[in-house]
This record gives C-alpha cells, sequence and structure tokens, in this order.
C-alpha cells in the first residue's frame, strides 16, 4: 500500500463514525445504481424466457391496447372483450397455421365465499406447450370438471389434489392439480378446461384471446396480414411486440428509478464533499505541519483526494455486496408493486454491471473531493501553524 | 551557512499594516545552537518561517548555503525544506492516528524516500523512544512527543533544525531533556535554532539574540 494511501486510511480511521457514515451513503446510493442497472438486465432476459416458454407466435384478440394484450399473453390479464365467436373457424382456416387455441380469461364472482375468482380457460392439451416452465403438484385436468389452481389459490383455499373446488357457485370442481410457486401472477389463477370456463360464464364460444402458433415462422407476416385483412374487429399482436410493449413500460419505471437513483448520488457526493471539508479544516494546523515537513500542494491534494476515493471505493464495493445480499428482498419488493414482472431471477449479478457501477461511484467522489483537496492544498502554511 | 541580509517582513492585519521584521541581519553557522528570545509578537516566529522557507521575506536576502532562496519558485523551496531544514513545533502536531514510528517517517514520504525501519529505530534511540516506536501519540507524555517531533525533524538529514518554542508545553524535566538533546545534536553538527521564552535555558545555548521591535539585538 503506498504510503499517501495509508495516510489518508489512517485519516480517516480517526473520525469512524463519520466516515461510516458517509461510506454508508455512498453504499446505499450504489446499492439502489446497481440494482436498477441489474433488475433492468433481469427483467428483459427473464421476459424474453417466458415469452418463448409459451411456444405462441403471435396472439388474436380483439381490437384494443397493446398492454392489455402483453399482460394477458403472460399472466393472464382480464381483459372485459370478447372475440366474435367466428374468429377461431378463420383463424383455424387459415394456412400456415400450426395451433391456435382459444384462451379465456375472466373474473368470476362467488357469492358463496364472498370472493372473485381469476379464472383462465385454456384447452388443456397445449397447456404444457404455453407454459412448459410449470411443476404441477398432481396431473393436468383430463375432464371438464377437473380443474387447476395457482400456487397462492391452493394455499389460500387450503386445497390439495383430489380435493373439491366451487367457484362462481356454480359447480362443484374436481382439483386435478396445483401448479407450483412461480412467483408470477399465474399463483393467482385458477385453471379450467376452455368448454368449462366458456360455460361458467355464460358465454358459450367466447374466447379473450387466441394464441397461435405458425408451421413456418418466416411466413408470419404474410399470415398475419391473411388474418387481418379477412377477420375485421381483431388486433394480432406478436411476441416481439409484446416485450416490446412491456419492455417500454419498465423502461419508463426504469427512467423514473435512475433520476432517482442520481439524485441520491449527488446528494452522497455532497456528503462526502462536505465530510472532507470538515476533516480538512479539523486539520488545518498539521496540514500546515506537513507543508513545513516537505510536503508540496500536489502532496497535500494528493492525500486529500485519496481519502474521497477511499470512501467512495469502500462505498462502492460495500452498496454492491449489500445489494446482491438484499437482491430476494428488492425482488419481492418489485413482485409485491409491479403490475407484471417475469418469473425468475429479476436481479441477476452481472461483473460488467457492479464494475461499472463502482467505476461510476468512483468518478463521482472524485469529483467530490476535488473542491476540499485544493482547499486543502492551499492551505497557508504559516497561517496554519500560527493557528 | 545561512545569511539574513536586512530582512524585512510586512503583514496586514486587518487594515492595519504591521512591519514584523524591520531589516534583519543575522548568520547561523553549522553546528551552532542559537537561542532566540523575545517579548510576544516581536517578530521571532516570524523569523523563524523565514528561516526556514516557509514564508518569504518582504525585502532582503536569505542566503542558504550561498543561494539566495527569496525569489525561489515554490517547488524549489519545498524541496529545499524537505532535503535541508528541519521543523519542530510547540504543539508538536504529530498525527493522532498514525504511530510514533510513522509520525518520525512522515517526512520520508512527501521526500520519496523509502522509511527503513534501521534509520527510525536509530533517531528514536537517539531521542529515547526505541520501545515506544508503535505507540500511538495519545500515549505518550508530553516531553516524549516532543522527542517524537524532534525524531521527525531530523529524519531527512537536514542541515538546520528550526524549533519554535519547543518546550512551551513542557515541565522543567522535560525541558532539561529537550534542551540537552537539541544541544547534543548542534555538537554534532547540527545547526540548531530555538526561540524560546525560558530564559534560563536560552542562557545556557552558545549564542543569544533578542527580538525586539522587528529587529535582533545580540
Amino acid at each position: 500500500m503506498s504510503g499517501y494511501l495509508k495516510l489518508a486510511g489512517k485519516n480517516l480511521l480517526r473520525h469512524r463514525t463519520r466516515s461510516v457514515l458517509t461510506m454508508l451513503g455512498i453504499a446505499a446510493s450504489v446499492g439502489v445504481l446497481f440494482s436498477v442497472l441489474s433488475f433492468n438486465k433481469g427483467f428483459t432476459e427473464g421476459l424474453a424466457v417466458e415469452l418463448e416458454r409459451t411456444g405462441l407466435h403471435f396472439m388474436v384478440v380483439p381490437s384494443g391496447c397493446a398492454h392489455e394484450v402483453a399482460a394477458l399473453v403472460l399472466h393472464g390479464a382480464v381483459i372485459p372483450k370478447f372475440l366474435d365467436t367466428k374468429v377461431m373457424e378463420h383463424v383455424t382456416a387459415t394456412a400456415g397455421i400450426d395451433l391456435a387455441t382459444p384462451i379465456l380469461v375472466a373474473q368470476l364472482p362467488d357469492p358463496q365465499r364472498g370472493k372473485i375468482d381469476l379464472i383462465y380457460g385454456v384447452d388443456m392439451s397445449v397447456l404444457s406447450a404455453i407454459k412448459p416452465g410449470w411443476e404441477i403438484a398432481g396431473k393436468i385436468p383430463e375432464q371438464d370438471n377437473e380443474i387447476l389452481l395457482g400456487y397462492e389459490v391452493a394455499q389460500h383455499e387450503k386445497l390439495q389434489p383430489g380435493d373439491q373446488f366451487s367457484t362462481g357457485g356454480r359447480a362443484n370442481l374436481l382439483v386435478s392439480g396445483i401448479v407450483g410457486l412461480t412467483g408470477s401472477q399465474d399463483d393467482a389463477f385458477v385453471y379450467l378446461p376452455i368448454k368449462t370456463a366458456q360455460k361458467l360464464l355464460d358465454h358459450p364460444a367466447a374466447a379473450t384471446a387466441i394464441g397461435v402458433k405458425v408451421t413456418d415462422p418466416t411466413r408470419m407476416v404474410e399470415i398475419t396480414d391473411a388474418l387481418t385483412a379477412a377477420v375485421p374487429g381483431i388486433q394480432i399482436v406478436t411476441m416481439g411486440e409484446v416485450m416490446n410493449s412491456i419492455s417500454n413500460l419498465a423502461a419508463s419505471a426504469r427512467a423514473l428509478s435512475l433520476a432517482i437513483v442520481l439524485i441520491a448520488i449527488l446528494i452522497s457526493a455532497v456528503g462526502v464533499m462536505n465530510s472532507i471539508l470538515m476533516a480538512v479544516f479539523e486539520r488545518t494546523q498539521e496540514i500546515g505541519m506537513m507543508r513545513a515537513v516537505g510536503a508540496s500542494r500536489w502532496d497535500i491534494f494528493r492525500i486529500i483526494l485519496e481519502e474521497t476515493t477511499i470512501l467512495s471505493l469502500s462505498g462502492g464495493l460495500v452498496g454492491i455486496l449489500i445489494s446482491i445480499l438484499g437482491s430476494r428482498m428488492i425482488e419481492a419488493f418489485v413482485r409485491s408493486v409491479m403490475p407484471f414482472v417475469p418469473s425468475g431471477n429479476l436481479i441477476s449479478f452481472d461483473p460488467v454491471v457492479a464494475a461499472g457501477s463502482v467505476l461510476f461511484i468512483f468518478i463521482i467522489g472524485l469529483c467530490a473531493g476535488i473542491y476540499p483537496a485544493l482547499k486543502a492544498s492551499k492551505i497557508n502554511p504559516v497561517e496554519a501553524i500560527k493557528g | 551557512m545561512i545569511e539574513l541580509k536586512q530582512i524585512e517582513k510586512n503583514y496586514r492585519r486587518g487594515a492595519e499594516e504591521v512591519r514584523a521584521l524591520r531589516g534583519v541581519d543575522l548568520s547561523i553557522a553549522a553546528g551552532e545552537l542559537l537561542a532566540i528570545i523575545g517579548p510576544s509578537g516581536a517578530g521571532k516566529t516570524t523569523l523563524l518561517h523565514i528561516l526556514g522557507c516557509l514564508d518569504q521575506p518582504t525585502r532582503g536576502e536569505v542566503l542558504f548555503d550561498g543561494v539566495n532562496t527569496s525569489n525561489m519558485p515554490e517547488s524549489e523551496l519545498v524541496q529545499l525544506r524537505r532535503e535541508k531544514i528541519g521543523f519542530v513545533f510547540q504543539q508538536f502536531y504529530l498525527i493522532p492516528g498514525l504511530s510514533v514510528f510513522d509520525n518520525i517517517a512522515l517526512p520520508l514520504l512527501f521526500s520519496k524516500k523509502q522509511a527503513s525501519r534501521s534509520k527510525i529505530l536509530a533517531l528514536a534511540e537517539m531521542v529515547g523512544l526505541e520501545h515506544r516506536l508503535d505507540h500511538a501519540p495519545a500515549q505518550l507524555s508530553g516531553g516524549e512527543m516532543q522527542r517524537a517531533a524532534i525524531a521527525r525533524g531530523l529524519v531527512n538529514d537536514p542541515e538546520i533544525l528550526l524549533a519554535d518554542e519547543p518546550t512551551g508545553n513542557l515541565d522543567s524535566e522535560n525541558s532539561d531533556k529537550i534542551y540537552a538533546l537539541l544541544r547534543s545534536l548542534s555538537q554534532n553538527g547540527l545547526a540548531t535554532v530555538m526561540i524560546t521564552h525560558n530564559t534560563e535555558l536560552a542562557a545556557r545555548a552558545q549564542r543569544t539574540v533578542q527580538i525586539r521591535d522587528g529587529l535582533v539585538h545580540p
């Protein structure tokens, strides 16, 4: 360790509480910065994986908001519109369609239990293709009266495979399986065969959307154009568009978060400057002595700047460590407040992001240290020694 | 070795112009122990700062080994202080966070020299602190702190040691020890200048000058 660094470190240790508090201020800022940047990466990757898992190429939905579609595709948000019953016939009749599966998502009030169930009607034969990442305790429903429960629903209702479940006050359904915890909104749904769902809603041929897989993805544009021309009142949203739509929402949230983080970093930089400036004023006589025994202005400047460097770097590293250790808590919080969050790890450790965050705060710390260091280097040794 | 010629030093204290030194002539030879006495505000410390190249005179010449330092740029003055001048202060100014060893070695950091343990140990033995090298300054007595400060002033092998009231904060026993140390240093060839209010100590110095009204009186 260089003598300057050692001296700077010892100087900081003379006021441990002040130094630790200043360092923690930096750590908090860097931790949040790292989390926001890592969250963005994890979110995008998780989203891509989740979309790929659906095994679908596009969705046919009633004309409307693309964000609604995105939410529907990924986690069954409720769209208060149904597709015309003839749409399914048009879709299946279109050349190049490999798989077309209707999806019905709706809210179903149950006056007896005083609850509203979120139901997700789907052709159970394609469920494993749409949700390949699910772990199911029990089995996928095979009969019309069998259902699958999301993890939270099963926990809340204290149900196991083989138990009866009543919804909408209209039917006693058999729980054939329970979906393992996904950490997403999938956990809150009751999954039924599409026909059962349609019957419960009194809409025998209704669908909120039709998930489509094509035989040749390179012909997707041709197929969607043909469908749009043939069927009025529908909207076709490809998985790429869904991803863009959700990514745009996430990007807006990220921009806001980053703005807040930058303000926090600015505040911590002012904290560093204040802390070091106080230390300089307290050590005026000592700096005068150092000038007398041979320190140049640059030597003094360097010592003070190295103090800010130590604070910034240690704060940066501690911040990264805290955010890694607390990433599960941060994820839980984000999941509780965001309408859509992909399953899987949202905050993934990326050494490049970590190094970038530390480098950023290092530069900010250096900038914050320049003024106190200049101030210290300009101390007149004669005046300082006189006190 | 050091020669001051017609040194004047003026500075402002608020609206008032203070003439601290009014034409000082003084020369100090190698191995000489010079005591400077005088009332407070007479200009003793100002003279010491000019001798130590910490301050520049308003007029006059400071010749250090024949070289006029009065108009030297700051970088050369820093170099001169590193290589040829040692300072000792009344308040010691030891750095609390550093050990006695590191405090003694501090000037070596600025002169970019390696702090050799044997050299620091030799200096510590000379001032009687060899058993205190790993201690913090707060663990030392006043006399020990001043001895550590003297060792620090000697670590760069200076040609002159300038001590501003080195016994000002010490009791008589410790004052005697510090004086004995300074005297032995001068006997070994080091020019030593000591500002003091202690007339008894000053009387024991090789030479004593008095500053009064900005002028030196033998």
